[in-house]
């Protein structure tokens, strides 16, 4: 490799931040995970535990592997660490003041040539590096959750990234297995745009009574190989965020393809957001397993 | 002459510098002047570990990103005139790779010419965690020396003249003729060796004899070695088939995996490291991959590291008694590898119930043998079984010395069926 990757910084230990530092850690590389305060980091660190146990037991990893990715791993609640990263990513929730204030500490302390990433999949890149100092070395990447496993990423040009910084994504795509899929920003890139208008259409068809939202996953599922449902797919990822993606994309490209189905944000106005809070179209125990499968819908041989 | 032997890894360069010529090997006195290994190549904290014989051992620590900078800095600490063993680069006058998979193309070591290692990168299909790697390091041992001959010995070469009976699947046939899908073996070096030393040993002409040899350390295989040609091998497209290892699990029905991944909903990655991580002696027992961890752990009364144990020894034994009726009978079994060698409780398991085809274990004479060479054998026993302990490195310079002066052994493979 022409340019050397020894340590990456990764602010947020959220879900897709913990996801992202195990894949990086499983590549070799040493990790800076950065919360925004030694409570925060005791909870990320003891879920991170929690999820590479959970790969053990579903034989995806072992003990040893989990203690080496656990070792590549340091946690931080400060920036300083960015001093000396090669690369740093950018990993929390689809919030532009948020994202905008890490960009600037991040640039402050970086050296000028090494990239800053943007994990998003709806927000503009652009808009985001406006107020740093190098909004060149700014680039988006959209990884799909978990980082561990899905095979694709996208990688954002955005208006002023340099061809240089461009190629150092691609490349990195590439050191952690993945096939980097070359992107323009625009909102929801290729993935998120096409399957949110999937899901939305899917709740809709809930919400006018078409069918039970069981048979409406287990149809599309079913039908077309998918490994899950829109509707389990979005109560997994979070009716919260999905509503979110909703919501930027719609505002970005006033399409009325893109308005949110109000049974969508009725679910999230009741704080029912899926999997993470046991109820979203369909029901979950602590562990994030669906209770309600429809007798269909079980594993079965053929 | 001194010879280089390399082990490339995806992260890893073994090494050893052995001195033999035809003489010493015949003299069965081959001298292994150094051991030692890069690891962690890739990363900042890459270490070196040297050793030679009557000092202390010596390491180092750097950054090593690809394999050419750690050949230099494994030939620039051979030649350090404190921690080194040679004056001058100039003095190595060939090197000896080990690379994984020959495929159908090498049944014996072969010189590296451009065609041979177009040639074996052809074969990384079949072994794409492994041939990459050693390729790498040929590439960058060949950089640094270049005037030197250098040989490819392969894992594979030596089962190659299994005849088609042996190394085809009970399953379509143009499955063999699109992905080349068949048994090969591995352990090759090992199995070769033994049978040779085995054989030397006993002062028998290995021509006329039938001879298992069993390599038990890591993975684990055996071999039908019938006058000194391989007919079988228990390893098979990949080193998951056969006997039951530290975290494999060899045989089982094909059937369950599918039913495994539709009932769990296991992607591949996760079956195949089901299969070849969680499996094995650790998988049953729970407690260990480790052979030592485990008996002492079934001496404590632990049921599954007992049927661990057993599991392992009985499929053994079938697989000795198999392969004696492959070959119409057997003259001697050979054990070699960590377990082979150093487990009295593994060999006495696997080989008990075998006298009616003529093996009749001396329990004194098993447990004496724990390392290095020895006869386990009652003097009656019509079976002579033996522990040699195993020496791939030292395989791989003889076949540099054997490759250059043109008396490496030419196994012709059966005829293919097309």
């Amino acid at each position: 490799m022409s340019w050397e990757l020894h340590r990456v910084v990764i602010v947020g230990g959220g879900m897709m931040g913990r996801s992202l530092a195990t894949k990086v850690a499983q590549e070799g590389i040493n990790v800076y995970l950065k919360e925004v305060s030694t409570e925060s980091v005791a909870v990320a660190k003891s879920e991170l535990d929690q999820s590479l146990e959970h790969e053990i037991a579903r034989f995806g990893l072992t003990n040893a592997e989990k203690k080496a990715i656990m070792s590549r791993i340091t946690w931080v609640t400060h920036y300083d660490c960015a001093t000396d990263c090669d690369l740093a990513l950018e990993a929390v929730q689809e919030d532009f003041g948020l994202k905008r204030q890490i960009l600037r500490e991040l640039d402050r302390r970086m050296p000028a040539e090494n990239p800053i990433v943007i994990t998003t999949s709806t927000l503009s890149i652009t808009e985001l590096a406006t107020q740093n100092t190098h909004p060149e070395r700014i680039v988006g990447m959209h990884f799909l959750y978990p980082v561990t496993t899905t095979r694709v990423v996208e990688v954002v040009r955005g208006q002023l990234t340099t061809d240089q910084v461009y190629e150092r994504a691609v490349e990195f795509a590439r050191l952690l297995g993945k096939i980097p899929i070359k992107v323009f920003e625009m909102p929801g890139f290729v993935t998120t745009r096409a399957v949110l208008p999937l899901v939305n259409e899917a709740i809709h068809i809930v919400m006018e009574g078409v069918a039970e939202a069981a048979e409406v996953d287990l149809a599309l599922k079913m039908g077309f190989d998918f490994n899950t449902g829109p509707l389990e797919w979005a109560d997994r990822t979070g009716l919260d965020r999905v509503l979110n993606w909703m919501q930027h994309l719609y505002r970005e490209s006033s399409e009325p393809r893109h308005r949110p189905c109000p049974l969508l944000k009725r679910l999230v106005r009741a704080g029912l957001y899926g999997a993470k809070t046991r109820r979203g179209f369909f029901e979950y125990d602590e562990n994030r397993h669906r209770t309600d499968r429809l007798p269909d819908d079980r594993p079965r041989m053929a | 002459m001194k010879i280089l032997v390399l082990n490339s890894g995806s992260s890893s360069v073994k090494f050893q510098i052995i001195e033999t010529d035809l003489e010493r090997m015949n003299a069965h006195q081959d001298l292994t002047l150094a051991v030692g290994q890069v690891e962690k190549i890739g990363l900042s904290d890459s270490r070196l570990v040297l050793e030679v014989p009557e000092r202390k051992p010596f390491q180092d620590y750097r950054e090593i990103l690809e394999h050419r900078t750690a050949i230099e800095w494994v030939l620039r600490i051979l030649t350090d005139p404190e921690h080194g063993i040679i004056d001058s680069v100039d003095e190595i006058g060939a090197v000896g790779h080990r690379v994984v998979h020959g495929g159908e193309a090498f049944a014996s070591s072969v010189l590296m010419t451009p065609d041979v290692v177009e040639q074996i990168e052809e074969c990384s299909v079949l072994a794409p965690l492994h041939n990459p790697a050693n390729l790498r390091g040929y590439y960058a041992a060949h950089a640094a020396m270049p005037d030197v001959p250098h040989v490819a010995v392969f894992d594979t070469a030596f089962h190659q003249t299994m005849p088609p009976h042996a190394f085809l699947y009970g399953i379509p046939f143009q499955l063999y003729r699109k992905h080349h899908l068949r048994k090969y073996g591995f352990h090759g070096t090992s199995h070769r060796f033994v049978a040779f030393r085995g054989c030397q040993i006993l002062v028998w002409e290995r021509e006329e004899k039938r001879l298992i040899t069993i390599h038990l350390g890591n993975g684990c295989s055996l071999a039908a070695v019938d006058h000194s040609r391989s007919i079988d091998t228990s390893m098979g497209f990949t080193p998951l088939e056969g006997l039951i290892m530290g975290t494999r699990s060899g045989d089982m029905d094909p059937a369950i995996i599918p039913w495994l991944m539709a009932m769990e909903e296991l992607t591949l990655h996760q079956v195949n490291t089901m299969l070849n991580k969680h499996s094995g002696l650790y998988g049953v027992s729970g407690v260990s991959s480790d052979m030592r961890e485990l008996l002492e752990a079934r001496a404590s009364g632990n049921q599954r590291a007992d049927v661990a144990f057993r599991m392992f020894c009985y499929r053994l034994k079938k697989y000795i008694a198999a392969y004696a009726a492959a070959m119409n009978g057997v003259d001697a079994v050979f054990f070699t590898g960590g377990i082979g060698e150093r487990s009295a409780e593994v060999r006495e398991f696997a080989l008990s119930g075998l006298e009616f085809m003529g093996i009749e274990v001396d329990p004194e004479r098993n447990q004496s043998v724990t390392d290095g060479e020895g006869e386990i054998t009652t003097d009656a026993s019509r079976v002579r079984v033996l522990v040699v302990p195993t020496n791939e490195e030292k395989t791989i310079a003889r076949d540099v010395i054997r490759v250059l002066n043109g008396v490496m052994p030419e196994f012709t493979p059966p005829e293919t069926i097309t």
